[in-house]
C-alpha cells in the first residue's frame, strides 16, 4: 500500500511541481510592464502626454470644484463662492472667509498638482532609457516636463507655501521632508532657468500644437513666481523674458477683448498658454471626470435656471461676480461687459429671466458662461462637456508685468507707460500713470475672474487692508497668516510627523 | 438481480423445509408521506428467511406464525414486528433522520458527526424545506449559529451580505462557496435551493484548512441531491405569492410639510412661502404611490429522481419568477431564473466481493445551468434613487403636471426637452423644479427603460473514483464554472429634471465571459485497526480563472422603439464620438494547492485532525506565491469513557472540541506586486477641436512584497446530546485573528499616485455561538424545536496606517458617517455626541469652557434657542470635526434564530423567527443639502419653543449651529425581531391522492416577514449596501411581505 501511495504522491508532485511556478505566473492580457515601457520616441512622448493631463482636472476630479480661477477668485474681492448656500462646497465658502479649515480646503487640488509632479518625474527619469530619439526632441520634451513640473509646483507654493518638493519620484517608505516656501521657489525657479536656457522652446507653439508649453509660457511661469516671491535679483531677467515675447512680435492683444472669450477666440494671438476643452467627442462624465473632454466649470458658474436666452445655457449659480467689481469700471471700458454679464441690461434687450441662488448680484462671469451649444458633441456627461479653454496667461499680462517690472526698477529697453496704454488703448480708456497703483488696479480690471486678483493683493502687500469684512457676506479678515492654506489634514495624518501644519 | 435470484432461492428452501409455515402478506410503507417503499427486506429474525417488497411496496412471505420479522430500509429506522397470528401488515417505516445527520459533510468527503472535531454548521433539506427559500443564502438566515446573513435589499435578486463569524477583514470578507465540491464566484445565485441537499458551513480555521488560502472567512459547501436506491421518485411543486410592503415611511403630508417650510423661512428671518399651509389638505403621498402592492412572485419544480445497483440520477427543471415591489409594475425590479440539473453518478464495476484491488470504479457528472434575467432600480442612495425620491419628494406636487402647454413654455429654452409621460393614461409626469438636485418624480424615474442583466451559468464536475486496494481511493476531478452575462440598456430622450435629463437616445450593451476550471486528484485511505480508526486524505488541486468583456454603445437610435434597442439600431457616428467600445481578456488568475489531511480516533473516545494545505497564488509576485496553512484539531466523547459508563441514562453523549488553525485570503486582485502601464491619461494639444494624444503612466505604485492574509483561529466546543439526541445542546468559542491585512498603504498623497496594497492590518473576532434543539412527541403532536444564537465581538487591532483611522461610508453634505479606528468595531458610525436643545438663550450662555487661564468661552457662540447642544467630546472648548467620536455600529452584538416545527396528522406547522440585538442603523435618508425636500415625520416633534422638544431641534433654513451634521441624532436603535417565515402545510390522505394517481399531495400557505418587530422607523431594519457598508440607510429597498399559497405533489 505505502509503495502505491507514494508513487501516486510522487506522480502527481512530479507532474505538477515541475510546471506550477510557471503556472502561477501569469501576465496582464492588456498592460505592459512600465518599467521596460519608455524606449522610444513615441512612448516617451505619451509619458509626457501624461503630465499634461492633470492640468484638466483643476475644474472637477475628485469631488470638489477646484477651478484654478474659481479658487484664487474667490479669496479676492472679485467674486462671492454663489451656489445654493454657505453649506453648498463649503470649502470655497470657508477659504472666502479666510476660515478653511485641514479637513475643509481645496484638498483635491493637492492631489491633482502632485499627480502632475509625478508624471512630469516619469518622464524625466526615463529619458535616459529612450534609444532613436533626436537631441531636439529629448531636450524638448525634458524642458517640457520641468515647465509643466514647475507650474504644478507653482501653485502648490502659492496656496500652500511649505510643501514636499521633489524632482525625483518618491521611492519606500514614500515620505519627503517638507520644505520651506522659499525652498520650494527656489526649485521652481532654477528648474525654470535650466528648462529655458536648454530646451530650444518655440516661443509659439504651432497650432497644431496649441496647449504645449511653449517658451513664452515658460517666461511667465517665471516671472509670475519671482513677482510673487518679490526676488529683486531676479527682476532684470523677468524683464527680459517680458521683452523677448514682446520683442517676438509672436504675440499681440486683440482687438476686441469681448471676443477672447468666444469659441473663436480661443489660441488667439493674445494667447500664451491655456488649458484645453475640447466639447466634441468630450467624454468626461461623473463615472470618469479626469477622461479627456471638456470643462464642468462654466456649467458652474451658469446662470441658474436661466430661461429666454440664446446665448447662454443655465448653470448652478456659483461665483456671481461682485456690484462693486462691475462698477469700479468707466462706462467705456470694453472690459465691462465684455468680461461681466449685467443681467438687468441683458434681459432688457432678451427678455430672459433666471433665478438668483445664494449671493446673487445679478453679475456673472461671461468670460466662462456656458455659451449655448458650448457643450455641443460631448459623449460623456453634457454638463462636464464645455468646451470653454481656460486662459492662464495672455499678453495683457506680458505688458502689464513688464510695466510693473520697469516701475520696480528693473532695467529694460521698454517704457512701462508704453505697456500700460497698450493695454488701456485696447480697452477704450484713457491713458493713466503707470504707478504700482494703477497697474495693481490695471491688472484687477483687465482680469476679473481670471484667477489674478488675490495674488496681486497678497504681492502687493493689500491683502491685509482689501481682504476685511464687507459688511455682507464676508465676516472674516486676511491676515499674514492666511497666506498658506492650511495643508490638508489627511497628509499630515499620512506624513508621520513629517509635515508640519501651516498656521492659517 | 442476483440477490433477487438468492432470495427467491431462499425462499423456496424456506418453504420446503418449513412446512407448519403461514403465508403473510403486507405492505411497507414510508412514515413521511405514505409512500410505499419498494426495496425493503423482511427477513424473519435469527434466520436467512426473507424477501423483499416489490414495486408497490408489498411483500409475501411464507414464515412460522410466531416469528419476529425484521424490517430494514436504508435511510429509515428497522423495525421488529411480532407476527403472532395476523396475516396482513402495514409496517411503517419512519425515516431515520438521526443516521442521515450523522454524516456530515467537510472539504473532499464526510465524516462521522460523533467523531467531527471541527466546528461545522449544517443545514439540512428538510430545514430548507420549511422556508422554502427563493436564494441559497437567504435560506441561511436564522439557521446557523455564527452565520449572519443581511439582505442587502429586498430588490429581486439581489445577494445577501453573508459573514461568517463576524467581519474578517476589512477587504473581501465574502466565504469561499464551494458547490458539489467546484468552487464557485460571484455568489452562488445560480442555484435553485430545491436541488440542496445540505449546506455545511465550516466556521472555524481546522474545518476550513483544507480550503487554505480562500478560508479565511469562512466557506460555505452545498451538497446537492442525488437520486435515493427504490422507486423513481417524481416531485412537482409549484406556489403563487403576493408581495407587499410592510410598512411606509412616516413623512410630512402637504400641510404639515408646507408648515415647515414656512417655519424653515421664518427661522431664517424670511417671509413664509405658503400663506395657508391647511389648504394644501395631505397632498400627494409618494409611496402610496410608488410601492407596488400584491407584486407576484412564482415558482415552479419538477425533479425526477432515483437509483438502482449501477445508476443513481437526479434530474430537476425550476422557474422562478418575482416582481419587485417597486418598480415591478413598471418593468424595473424584476426577476426571473430558469435552473436546470443533472446530477448522475455510475458504477463501472464493482468487484469488491471478488477481489480486494482495483475493484470498484464510480463515474459522476453534477451539471447545472442556470439563465437569470433581472432588472433593478438604484437602491440605498440618497442621489435620486426611487425610493429615496419618494421619501424625499414635495407633497405639494402632483403626480401629473396640469398644465402641459405651461410646461413646454416654461422649458423652452431646454434642447431636446422630453417630458415624461405615463403610459397607461397618457399624461404627462410632473417635472422637478431646480429645488430638488438629484431628487426627482420617483415615477417618472421608473418610467424610463433601464437595463436589463442577463446571465447564464453552466457549472459542471465530473469525476470519477477507483478503489485502488482494500480501501485506498483515488478521485480525480474536473470542474468548469462557465459564465456569461451582460446588459442591455437604452434611454430615450428624457427630461426628468434639471440633473437628471437626456439630450439624445443611446443604446449599450455589454458581454462579459469567464471560465474557471479546477481540475483536483485525491487520494483517501480509511482504516480500522481494532479501536484505531485512521483516515488520510492527500490531494492537489489547481485552478485557473480567465474571462473576457465586450461592451460598446451608441448615440441616436432610429426610432425610440425599446423592442429594437440594438446598437445596430442607432446613428451615431465614431466620428463624431457618439460610439463608445471597450473590451479585453481578462488577465488570468490561477491557485495551485497540495493538501493533506490525517483523521485519527481511538474508539471514538479520542480523535485527532490535523490539516496542511500549501497554496499558491498568482495574484502575488514570485517571491510570495506560496504559503502554508496548517490547522488541527482535538476532540474528546467523554460519555465513551469506562468512567462515564455509570453517567444518568439521560446523559447520552458529551463531546469537547478544540480546533486552531491558520488560513488565508487571496482575494486581492492581480499584479499589486508590479507597477503595469497605464493608458487614457490623455490630452488635446492643437486649435479647435485639437487633436487627442495617447498618455500613459505607471498604474501605481507597486509593493513587490505583498503576501497572503492570513487568520489565525482557535475554537473551544462542547456538545450535548441528551435523552437519546432528541435534546442537543451545542455551545462553541473562538477567537479569529486577522493579520497582515491587506490594505491601501496609509502614505502621502504627495507621492502623486495611486497608493501601493500593503499587509498592513490586524483585525480580531471573537464570540460565542450557541445551539440546541428539541424533538418530542405528544400523542399525535410531534414538535421539533431548534435556535441558535451568535454573540459577536469585532474588533479592529490595527488598520496599518499612521493615524490609526479610515473614514469609510459618508453622507451628502453631512460628511463621513463611518469610520474605521484601531481599538474599536469595523466599521462603527462616526459623529458627534448631542445633549439635548437649548432651550433659551440663557443656556447657550452657560455652556462654557474654561480654558487653562481661568478664561470663560461660551462653547457653541452661533447657537441659537432651539439649537443642538453638542457634547465637546475633546473637551477644548469649540465644538468642531474633533468633537467626533463613535455613536454606534451596524454590526450586532447577537444574532439569533427559532425554528418550531408541530406536526399533527396530515398538519405541519412551522414558523421561524429570526432577529438581530445591540446594533444601530444610520438614518441617512434626508438630505440637509437640499431645502425644499420633504421631511421625516420625526421632525414635527421639532423644538418650537421653551420646553418642546428637548431632542429634534428647530428647523430652520440658516443653520449656523450646524444642528444636523453627523450625529447621534441620525442614529436609532437598530435591533428588530422578525416572523420570518410561517408555513402551514395540509398533506392529503392517501387513499384520495392515490386515486388521482398521486402519491402524495401537499397542499401549503405560507407568509414571509409576517411581522417584523422593531423600534426603527424607517422602511426595513435590514440595511448593507455590500462592501463594507453595514446599516446605513439611504432609502432601503424593503423586504416584502409575502404570502405564498403553494402546492406539492409526489407522482
Amino acid at each position: 500500500m505505502k509503495k502505491i501511495i507514494i508513487s501516486c504522491c510522487a506522480l502527481l508532485s512530479f507532474g505538477l511541481n515541475s510546471c506550477s511556478d510557471s503556472f502561477l505566473t501569469v501576465e496582464s492580457a492588456n498592460q505592459l510592464y512600465v518599467d521596460e515601457y519608455y524606449t522610444t520616441d513615441a512612448r516617451i512622448f505619451e509619458a509626457l502626454v501624461a503630465s499634461y493631463d492633470p492640468l484638466k482636472w483643476f475644474d472637477y476630479a475628485w469631488g470638489q470644484y477646484t477651478h484654478l480661477g474659481l479658487v484664487s477668485d474667490v479669496m479676492s474681492d472679485d467674486v462671492y463662492p454663489g451656489g445654493s448656500d454657505e453649506n453648498d462646497c463649503a470649502y470655497l465658502h470657508r477659504m472666502f472667509n479666510y476660515k478653511a479649515l485641514s479637513t475643509s480646503v481645496v484638498s483635491d487640488l493637492w492631489t491633482t498638482f502632485y499627480s502632475g509632479v509625478n508624471r512630469c518625474n516619469v518622464v524625466l527619469e526615463n529619458m535616459d532609457n529612450v534609444t532613436g530619439i533626436s537631441d531636439t526632441n529629448k531636450a524638448l520634451y525634458l524642458a517640457e516636463a520641468k515647465v509643466l513640473r514647475s507650474f504644478y509646483y507653482t501653485w502648490l507654493w502659492k496656496l500652500w507655501g511649505n510643501v514636499p518638493y521633489y524632482d525625483v519620484n518618491l521611492e519606500y517608505p514614500y515620505l519627503h521632508d517638507q520644505n520651506t516656501a522659499d525652498e520650494v521657489y527656489e526649485g521652481i525657479v532654477t528648474t525654470l532657468e535650466d528648462a529655458i536656457d536648454n530646451g530650444g522652446l518655440p516661443m509659439r507653439t504651432s497650432s497644431a500644437w496649441y496647449g504645449r508649453v511653449s517658451k513664452a509660457m515658460a517666461y511667465m511661469l517665471y516671472t509670475e513666481a519671482v513677482m510673487y516671491q518679490k526676488d529683486e535679483t531676479r527682476y532684470d531677467k523677468a524683464l527680459q523674458y517680458m521683452e523677448e515675447i514682446i520683442d517676438s512680435k509672436e504675440y499681440g492683444l486683440v482687438a476686441d477683448f469681448a471676443s477672447i472669450w468666444e469659441n473663436d477666440g480661443e489660441w488667439s494671438t493674445e494667447s500664451i498658454f491655456e488649458i484645453n476643452y475640447v466639447s466634441t467627442n468630450g467624454a468626461r462624465s461623473w463615472g470618469s471626470p479626469i477622461t479627456a473632454g471638456g470643462s464642468i466649470y462654466p456649467k458652474l458658474i451658469g446662470i441658474n435656471s436661466l430661461s429666454g436666452s440664446a446665448d447662454y445655457e443655465s448653470g448652478w449659480g456659483f461665483e456671481p461676480v461682485r456690484t462693486e467689481a462691475y462698477e469700479m469700471y468707466d462706462g467705456s471700458d470694453t472690459r465691462r461687459d465684455g468680461g461681466i454679464l449685467n443681467f438687468s441690461t441683458y434681459a432688457a434687450s432678451t427678455g430672459a429671466t433666471y433665478s438668483g441662488r445664494y449671493e446673487d448680484t445679478g453679475y456673472f462671469l461671461k468670460k466662462y458662461l456656458p455659451r449655448n451649444g458650448g457643450n455641443a458633441g460631448s459623449s460623456g456627461d453634457a454638463d462636464m462637456n464645455y468646451g470653454n479653454n481656460f486662459r492662464v496667461y495672455r499678453y495683457a499680462e506680458t505688458l502689464l508685468y513688464a510695466a510693473e517690472l520697469l516701475v520696480r526698477g528693473a532695467s529694460g529697453e521698454g517704457s512701462a507707460q508704453d505697456y500700460l496704454d497698450e493695454v488701456r488703448t485696447r480697452a477704450g480708456v484713457e491713458s493713466v500713470t503707470a504707478s504700482l497703483d494703477n497697474i495693481l488696479n490695471e491688472r484687477r480690471l483687465e482680469f476679473v475672474g481670471e484667477g489674478k486678483r488675490y495674488w496681486d493683493l497678497i504681492r502687493f502687500d493689500k491683502a491685509a487692508s482689501v481682504l476685511i469684512p464687507d459688511g455682507g457676506y464676508r465676516t472674516g479678515t486676511w491676515t499674514e497668516s492666511k497666506k498658506y492654506l492650511p495643508i490638508p489634514q489627511s497628509e499630515i495624518d499620512a506624513a508621520q510627523g513629517t509635515l508640519t501644519q501651516n498656521n492659517y | 438481480m442476483k440477490k433477487l435470484l438468492s432470495f427467491f432461492f431462499l425462499l423456496g428452501i424456506a418453504l420446503t423445509v418449513f412446512s407448519q409455515n403461514i403465508q403473510i402478506k403486507g405492505v411497507v410503507v414510508s412514515g413521511q408521506d405514505n409512500e410505499p417503499l419498494p426495496g425493503v427486506n423482511v427477513v424473519v429474525k435469527g434466520t436467512t428467511n426473507g424477501t423483499i417488497t416489490d414495486l408497490d411496496g408489498q411483500f409475501v412471505l411464507s414464515v412460522p406464525s410466531d416469528c419476529v420479522l425484521l424490517v430494514s430500509y436504508v435511510g429509515y429506522k428497522g423495525q421488529e414486528i411480532a407476527v403472532k397470528n395476523s396475516r396482513s401488515f402495514r409496517i411503517v417505516l419512519q425515516e431515520d433522520t438521526e443516521t442521515l445527520n450523522e454524516v456530515v459533510v467537510v472539504g473532499y468527503g464526510v465524516q462521522k458527526k460523533s467523531v467531527v472535531t471541527a466546528a461545522i454548521a449544517r443545514v439540512s433539506s428538510d430545514d430548507l424545506l420549511h422556508v422554502a427559500p427563493i436564494r441559497v443564502d437567504n435560506a441561511l438566515k436564522g439557521l446557523a449559529a455564527g452565520v449572519t446573513v443581511t439582505s442587502s435589499s429586498g430588490q429581486p435578486g439581489s445577494a445577501s451580505q453573508i459573514r461568517i463569524r463576524g467581519i474578517g477583514t476589512i477587504n473581501d470578507s465574502d466565504p469561499l462557496y464551494i458547490v458539489d465540491g467546484m468552487p464557485i464566484d460571484g455568489g452562488i445565485d445560480y442555484l435553485n435551493p430545491n436541488d440542496i441537499q445540505s449546506i455545511e458551513i465550516l466556521k472555524d480555521a481546522a474545518s476550513g484548512a483544507v480550503y487554505g488560502a480562500r478560508a479565511a472567512n469562512g466557506v460555505v459547501l452545498v451538497t446537492t441531491k442525488a437520486g435515493k436506491e427504490g422507486k423513481v421518485k417524481i416531485i412537482y411543486d409549484f406556489s403563487y405569492g403576493f408581495q407587499s410592503a410592510w410598512k411606509h415611511r412616516d413623512v410630512l403630508n402637504a400641510t404639515e410639510y408646507a408648515t415647515l417650510m414656512n417655519e424653515g423661512k421664518m427661522n431664517a428671518g424670511e417671509a413664509p412661502i405658503y400663506a395657508d399651509p391647511s389648504s394644501y389638505g395631505k397632498g400627494t403621498d409618494w409611496q402610496e404611490e410608488l410601492f407596488y402592492d400584491n407584486a407576484p412572485i412564482m415558482q415552479h419544480q419538477i425533479s425526477a429522481s432515483g437509483a438502482s445497483e449501477r445508476i443513481n440520477y437526479y434530474l430537476s427543471a425550476g422557474y422562478f419568477k418575482q416582481d419587485g415591489i417597486v418598480g415591478g409594475n413598471y418593468g424595473r425590479s424584476n426577476y426571473q431564473r430558469l435552473t436546470l440539473r443533472s446530477n448522475s453518478t455510475y458504477k463501472l464495476f464493482d468487484e469488491t466481493k471478488t477481489r480486494n484491488w482495483i475493484n470498484k470504479l464510480s463515474v459522476g457528472v453534477n451539471a447545472a445551468y442556470s439563465h437569470i434575467r433581472s432588472t433593478g432600480i438604484t437602491t440605498n442612495s440618497e442621489y435620486g434613487s426611487p425610493l429615496g425620491s419618494a421619501i424625499a419628494f414635495s407633497p405639494l406636487l402632483g403626480v401629473y403636471e396640469e398644465d402641459e402647454e405651461a410646461v413646454y413654455a416654461e422649458y423652452a429654452s431646454v434642447e431636446n426637452f422630453a417630458p415624461i409621460y405615463d403610459k397607461k393614461n397618457g399624461r404627462m409626469y410632473t417635472i422637478a423644479g431646480s429645488d430638488y438636485n438629484e431628487i426627482t418624480n420617483p415615477l417618472a424615474a421608473l418610467s424610463l427603460p433601464g437595463e436589463i442583466g442577463r446571465s447564464d451559468k453552466f457549472v459542471s464536475n465530473f469525476w470519477a473514483e477507483l478503489q485502488i486496494w482494500d480501501n485506498l481511493k483515488f478521485k480525480s476531478s474536473f470542474g468548469t464554472d462557465l459564465a456569461f452575462w451582460g446588459t442591455d440598456g437604452w434611454k430615450p430622450v428624457y427630461y426628468l429634471g434639471q440633473s437628471n435629463k437626456s439630450e439624445k437616445s443611446q443604446v449599450w450593451s455589454s458581454m462579459y465571459k469567464s471560465l474557471v476550471w479546477q481540475l483536483e486528484n485525491t487520494l483517501a485511505y480509511d482504516k480500522k485497526i481494532g479501536k484505531h480508526s485512521f483516515s488520510i486524505l492527500l490531494g492537489q488541486s489547481a485552478k485557473k480563472t480567465t474571462g473576457r468583456y465586450l461592451s460598446g454603445s451608441n448615440y441616436y437610435m432610429v426610432e425610440e422603439d425599446g423592442s429594437k434597442a440594438n446598437i445596430d439600431f442607432t446613428t451615431g457616428t465614431s466620428a463624431n464620438g457618439d460610439q463608445s467600445v471597450s473590451g479585453s481578456a481578462y488577465s488570468p488568475s490561477t491557485l495551485a494547492s497540495y493538501f493533506g489531511r490525517l483523521s485519527y480516533n481511538y474508539a471514538e473516545r479520542y480523535m485527532l485532525q490535523a490539516t496542511v494545505r500549501r497554496d499558491g497564488s498568482s495574484n502575488f509576485g514570485s517571491n510570495n506565491h506560496w504559503a502554508t496553512f496548517p490547522s488541527f484539531s482535538l476532540g474528546w466523547n467523554i460519555t465513551n469513557e469506562k468512567f462515564a459508563e455509570n453517567r444518568p441514562g439521560w446523559l447520552t453523549s458529551t463531546k469537547l472540541r478544540f480546533s486552531w488553525g491558520k488560513n488565508g485570503n487571496e482575494s486581492i486582485g492581480a499584479f499589486g506586486y508590479v507597477a503595469l502601464t497605464s493608458t487614457g491619461n490623455n490630452y488635446y494639444f492643437g486649435s479647435g477641436d485639437g487633436t487627442l494624444y495617447n498618455g500613459t503612466k505607471p498604474s501605481g505604485l507597486a509593493n513587490e512584497n505583498l503576501r497572503w492574509e492570513e487568520s489565525k483561529q482557535t475554537d473551544l466546543g462542547l456538545d450535548f446530546g441528551l435523552f437519546d439526541n432528541s435534546l442537543s445542546f451545542s455551545v462553541d468559542y473562538y477567537k479569529k485573528i486577522t493579520d497582515g491585512m491587506l490594505m491601501t498603504m496609509s502614505i502621502p498623497s504627495y507621492v502623486g499616485e495611486s497608493k501601493p496594497t500593503g499587509n498592513v492590518g490586524k483585525m480580531e473576532n471573537q464570540g460565542v455561538e450557541l445551539e440546541t434543539s428539541y424533538r418530542f412527541k405528544v400523542g399525535a403532536w410531534e414538535f421539533k424545536i431548534g435556535g441558535n444564537a451568535t454573540y459577536l465581538k469585532n474588533k479592529l487591532i490595527n488598520l496599518g496606517n499612521d493615524t490609526g483611522y479610515n473614514n469609510y461610508d459618508s453622507y451628502q453634505n453631512v460628511g463621513t458617517i463611518s469610520r474605521a479606528e484601531n481599538g474599536q468595531a469595523f466599521p462603527f458610525f462616526y459623529g458627534r455626541k448631542t445633549d439635548g436643545i437649548f432651550q433659551n438663550m440663557e443656556e447657550v450662555n452657560s455652556y462654557t469652557y474654561t480654558d487653562a487661564d481661568g478664561e470663560v468661552s461660551i462653547i457653541q457662540p452661533k447657537a441659537l434657542p432651539g439649537d443642538v447642544r453638542f457634547v465637546d467630546v475633546n473637551n477644548d472648548g469649540v465644538i468642531d470635526d474633533n468633537d467626533r467620536t463613535k455613536i454606534g455600529k451596524g454590526m450586532p452584538d447577537w444574532t439569533y434564530g427559532l425554528n418550531l416545527s408541530v406536526g399533527w396528522k396530515n398538519f405541519d406547522f412551522n414558523v421561524m423567527l429570526q432577529g438581530v440585538e445591540g446594533n444601530e442603523i444610520f438614518d441617512a435618508t434626508r438630505r440637509t443639502d437640499i431645502s425644499y425636500i420633504n421631511l421625516p415625520s420625526y421632525m414635527l416633534n421639532r423644538w418650537t419653543g421653551e420646553g418642546t422638544s428637548n431632542k429634534i431641534p428647530r428647523f430652520t433654513f440658516t443653520d449656523d449651529n450646524n444642528n444636523w451634521t453627523s450625529s447621534d441624532l441620525f442614529v436609532k436603535d437598530g435591533s428588530y425581531m422578525r416572523v420570518k417565515n410561517v408555513t402551514l402545510g395540509y398533506t392529503l390522505p392517501s387513499k384520495w391522492a392515490r386515486k388521482a394517481l398521486i402519491s402524495s399531495l401537499r397542499l401549503y400557505v405560507a407568509a414571509e416577514n409576517l411581522f417584523t418587530f422593531t423600534k426603527y422607523e424607517g422602511f426595513d431594519p435590514e440595511i448593507s449596501s455590500g462592501g463594507t457598508s453595514l446599516g446605513i440607510d439611504r432609502g432601503v429597498y424593503p423586504q416584502a411581505r409575502t404570502y405564498t399559497f403553494g402546492v406539492n405533489l409526489n407522482f
